[in-house]
């Protein structure tokens, strides 16, 4: 394994944390706006989302994350990727962060289930409300605890 | 097994060869995080890596981990 395959690889390591960081805002808007669409179904965020189109708003998403690659192509089967994907270090991050995400994720149920009880929406949006924070929460724990543990 | 700890000397390995962490972990195959991490003891490599670490520096495992006693409160 050479040293400019370790430079490489620590490259796409910067730019996939970079990714990840995206990752975390698109899935903590997205859970923001269905939250807000399930819990008012006809208010002020449901005209809003209803005026836009999703075509800009995917194009968008899918502009910022190749910004993030500044342009750059990775070849999945290419050395450096491979490197990066199978590191050890960060697999047993994305293991820590995965654990205390189901953690965070399980003992938020219960206070989440109170707070959509107090706001008397009918049952099947509240279990559907109740499903977009559990996986807002837990997608946007995970990502942000291996964001945090994955720093040097 | 709580009362002991894993402790290397990977840094002292690199020192005498004139290795960086960048150079150990192209030898090893691995990435410079990945080493920096077995290094600073916040990670505990699997067998294969300590395995990989230790061809790279030429010397056997046990050169390199050891356990010692927890002195730690």
């Amino acid at each position: 394994m050479s040293q400019t395959t370790n430079d490489r690889s620590e490259l796409f390591l910067r730019f996939s944390q970079r990714k990840l960081a995206t990752l975390l805002v698109i899935v903590v808007g997205v859970g923001a706006v269905g939250l807000a669409l399930m819990l008012t179904p006809t208010g002020s965020v449901w005209r809003a989302v209803s005026r836009v189109s999703l075509v800009p708003v995917a194009v968008a998403i899918v502009l910022i994350v190749q910004m993030t690659l500044r342009g750059r192509r990775w070849n999945p089967d290419s050395p450096e990727v491979r490197m990066a994907a199978e590191d050890e270090w960060r697999r047993t991050n994305m293991e820590r962060a995965s654990r205390l995400a189901l953690i965070v994720v399980l003992l938020a149920q219960w206070p989440l289930a109170l707070i959509l009880g107090f706001t008397q929406i009918p049952a099947p949006r509240g279990a559907m409300a109740m499903a977009m924070a559990t996986i807002t929460l837990g997608l946007s724990t995970q990502i942000a605890l291996f964001l945090k543990f994955d720093r040097e | 097994m709580g009362d002991e700890r894993l402790q290397n000397t990977i840094k002292v390995q690199r020192a005498m060869r004139d290795l960086t962490q960048a150079d150990l972990a192209a030898l090893a195959g691995v990435t410079r995080r990945s080493v920096n991490a077995i290094e600073t003891g916040r990670m505990v490599p699997s067998v294969l890596l300590a395995l990989k670490i230790a061809r790279a520096l030429g010397v056997s495992v046990e050169t390199i981990f050891a356990l010692h006693p927890r002195t730690d409160p």
